[in-house]
């Protein structure tokens, strides 16, 4: 079976600004995809281009078989869109609302009304349709807005950080929704987050995509995978390439390699010409320990540490999830 | 059909807006009441006041004096000389809306009981009103000096006569004699007046220009204001539509860009025809029932029709190019109050146009405004044709064209 999504090296630029350098993935029919990365990494980006809200600068994707560059008219037909803003009119209610987004996509009479109370059974607020959206909290307003990207049956429906502030059980809502779909009506998804936690609940496969590229994309199982037999995080008073060799050989390590830490500018009120000189400022070196076993890797080398006489500044010992693997690839954490 | 649809919804939107409901539907006739109450006191006020009359004396002499005199006794006219040389380029210009002149032979005539004849000349746009209020005065007081002059004369004739007749005859100058003599006099002065006025308007060919009243003033001008301050609303249902991300799920949404900026702008399209409607029949109806003088709607419903749709038109091509600049809540406020207030004053809406162009030359023909107000003033107030005003409505028409164009061009649909 041919692909729902195939993504064909997608760029967007704002004048010298590449806010998305050339991505490819593919997403299979009935699959749950996940893009992962943190807030400004390029996924709303992606999905705008991907649902015809901006056009891509170069590159292309195929929906169902449909160029986006040619053929966006049928995509939009197939594609559903829940954006990350609350994209609801608060005055009126859910139902108009809904009503509109029906009318929108070519609905009219038993149909959309039919659909417009099916969308509100998915949501759970068929009780509370014809209260205006403003009064619902905020957890109700995302299910309406959910459901507003439902009411066409699109076969590709792309979520775009769903979750934002909403409460737990909204959340969790959220989730069974999702996968209710996924699974009852074999509704592919392209669900984006900054959560690695609610990615690693509902997809299988995910792209980690950071400053406009993806870094990595695989299955979770095979990108945590990537973290070998664990990573540990070394903070010590100094490094040179010797001590990183002898750390590489110790037992249990497969490699250590020090993460490039970036210098603190200096405080704005001390610049200028008259400023007396000051000390530099520098920050402490982080080692990453890539471990055959984190275990024995950890033993090996606080003993080694000891042996040469070298200060521990700071040991954190990376859980193996998509967090860590984040932070493994880029040096950065999910939510910085 | 999407048009339609994103039509309706706005006006869903709308109907829920009590505050944008008062704003452009009660907000233009309490404007109109204020307008209409503020300026008819400046008239009233002014109504008291005597009218100015400039007289060019050629005569200087004593009936002349007389004249003037009494003129200026009989209230109603104030009486300001002025020289002959100046007298015709004051009136040319405008300066002076009207000017009597006495005649070099007034004096002369009057005592050798000839009949004298005054000028009384008018500027084409002096208001009929006070022209024949004028002119009643100055034949009023020519008439009782002529009178006066010709019983006077009678009575002194009669009084020498009476001096050198024997006694014989002396009963011929009975009481009863002298005044059936005076009543003589005084019917001859009614048949033969002794004084004329010659009433002469220069130019007249070029039909006098009545002022309208102060309610025919606001009810067009407002209008136009309030119409093309509909204009915001579609600069901020664009913006609302970005600020709360709807705009993104429509492009996502099968429908075209065009089919999307109709939709936005019907709403403020209906809103200014229902607006209009509201605001003429007030001016129409409601206004004689706060004591103003109603407002006619002209003599060609077909001309004002256009000219409403074209306004509205052209309102909401402007909301486009409003919404197309402004990135920002602040911007759309700001450039709609500097743009739509700016360009209201300046095209004849709150000062009429006819007095603006007095003061800014051909300046306000450059706005959309001055044409709209243009075209309501001229089928409503002048009671002019389609044909008439033909010249306002294809420069309505061209503004709504080169403001959805600019709109289009400079709108920001990412």
């Amino acid at each position: 079976m041919p692909p729902i999504l195939e993504v064909d090296n997608l760029v967007k630029k704002y004048g010298d600004f590449e806010a998305v350098k050339g991505i490819n993935f593919e997403v299979e029919e009935g699959e749950v995809f996940g893009l992962l990365g943190p807030n400004g990494a390029g996924k709303t980006q992606t999905i705008s281009m991907l649902t015809g809200v901006i056009q891509p600068t170069s590159g292309t994707a195929r929906i169902a078989g449909h160029d986006i560059r040619t053929e966006m008219n049928e995509a939009k037909k197939i594609n559903g869109l829940v954006p990350q803003d609350l994209a609801l009119y608060p005055t009126l209610s859910a139902r108009a609302n809904l009503n509109f987004f029906g009318r929108i996509y070519g609905l009219s009479g038993k149909d959309l009304k039919e659909r417009v109370e099916d969308v509100l059974r998915i949501v759970a607020l068929t009780e509370r349709a014809d209260e205006a959206v403003e009064k619902y909290s905020g957890g109700m307003k995302r299910r309406v807005n959910i459901a507003a990207g439902l009411l066409h049956h699109p076969k590709l429906l792309f979520l775009d950080e769903p979750t934002v502030g909403v409460d737990p059980q909204s959340r969790n809502h959220i989730f069974e929704s999702v996968m209710r779909l996924n699974r009852e009506r074999g509704m592919s998804i392209v669900y984006t987050s900054h959560y690695m936690e609610e990615v690693e609940l509902l997809c299988k496969r995910v792209a980690i995509i950071d400053e406009g590229k993806i870094i990595a994309l695989d299955t979770i199982k095979d990108l945590i995978a990537l973290l070998g037999g664990g990573v540990i995080h070394v903070g010590l008073e100094r490094v040179d390439d010797a001590l990183l060799a002898r750390l590489s050989a110790l037992p249990g390590v497969e490699i250590a390699v020090l993460i490039p830490q970036p210098v603190p500018p200096p405080p704005a009120e001390e610049e200028g010409p008259e400023v007396k000189e000051r000390e530099p400022v520098t920050a402490t070196p982080i080692v990453k320990i890539v471990a055959e076993n984190s275990q024995k890797a950890v033993v090996s080398v606080i003993s080694f540490l000891n042996e040469q006489d070298i200060t521990l500044t700071s040991l954190e010992i990376l859980e193996p999830n998509l967090e860590s693997v984040f932070l493994h690839l880029t040096g950065k954490k999910l939510r910085e | 059909m999407s048009a339609l649809s994103v039509a309706f919804k706005d006006i869903q939107i709308f109907l829920k807006d009590r505050g944008a409901l008062f704003q452009l539907f009660l907000l233009p006739l309490v404007f109109i009441v204020a307008y209409s109450a503020v300026t008819a006191s400046f008239e009233t006020e002014e109504q008291d006041q005597r009218i100015p009359l400039p007289v060019v004396d050629l005569d200087g002499g004593r009936e002349a004096k007389t004249l003037l005199d009494g003129l200026d006794r009989a209230g109603g006219v104030q009486v300001e000389l002025i020289d002959e040389k100046d007298a015709t380029q004051m009136l040319e210009e405008n300066e002076i809306a009207r000017l009597l002149t006495i005649p070099e032979d007034f004096t002369e005539g009057i005592s050798e009981g000839r009949t004298v004849t005054l000028r009384l000349v008018s500027h084409p746009d002096a208001s009929l009103e006070k022209t024949e209020a004028v002119r009643l005065v100055v034949e009023g007081v020519a008439q009782d000096m002529a009178l006066e002059s010709q019983i006077l004369a009678s009575l002194q004739q009669m009084g020498e006569m009476q001096a050198n007749a024997p006694p014989e005859y002396q009963e011929a100058f009975a009481v009863e004699k002298i005044v059936a003599q005076a009543q003589s006099q005084f019917d001859r002065s009614q048949d033969r007046p002794l004084v004329t006025i010659e009433q002469t308007v220069p130019g007249q060919e070029s039909e006098k220009e009545e002022l309208p009243s102060t309610a025919e003033v606001a009810v067009p001008g407002f209008t136009v204001l309030f119409v093309f301050l509909t204009a915001q609303a579609t600069a901020r249902s664009f913006y609302d539509e970005k600020k709360i991300g709807s705009f993104r799920r429509l492009m996502a949404a099968p429908i075209s860009k065009a089919s999307l900026l109709a939709g936005k702008v019907v709403p403020n399209f209906i809103t200014a025809l229902i607006q209009t409607a509201i605001i003429f029949a007030f001016g129409a109806f409601g206004l004689s029932l706060l004591g103003f003088t109603p407002v006619k709607l002209g003599n060609d419903p077909v001309a004002l029709v256009i000219a409403v749709l074209l306004i509205a038109l052209c309102s909401s091509a402007l909301g486009v190019v409003i919404a197309a600049l402004a990135r920002t809540e602040s911007q759309i406020g700001g450039l709609s109050t500097l743009i739509l207030w700016g360009l209201g004053t300046l095209g004849g809406s709150i000062i009429p146009y006819f007095i603006l162009e007095n003061m800014l030359g051909p300046i306000p023909m450059a706005l959309p405004h001055y044409w709209a107000n243009r075209a309501l003033d001229d089928i409503m107030v002048r009671g002019m044709m389609l044909a008439d005003v033909s010249l306002a409505l294809i420069m309505l028409l061209g503004f709504t064209l080169v403001f959805f164009l600019v709109g289009l061009w400079r709108f920001d649909f990412d």
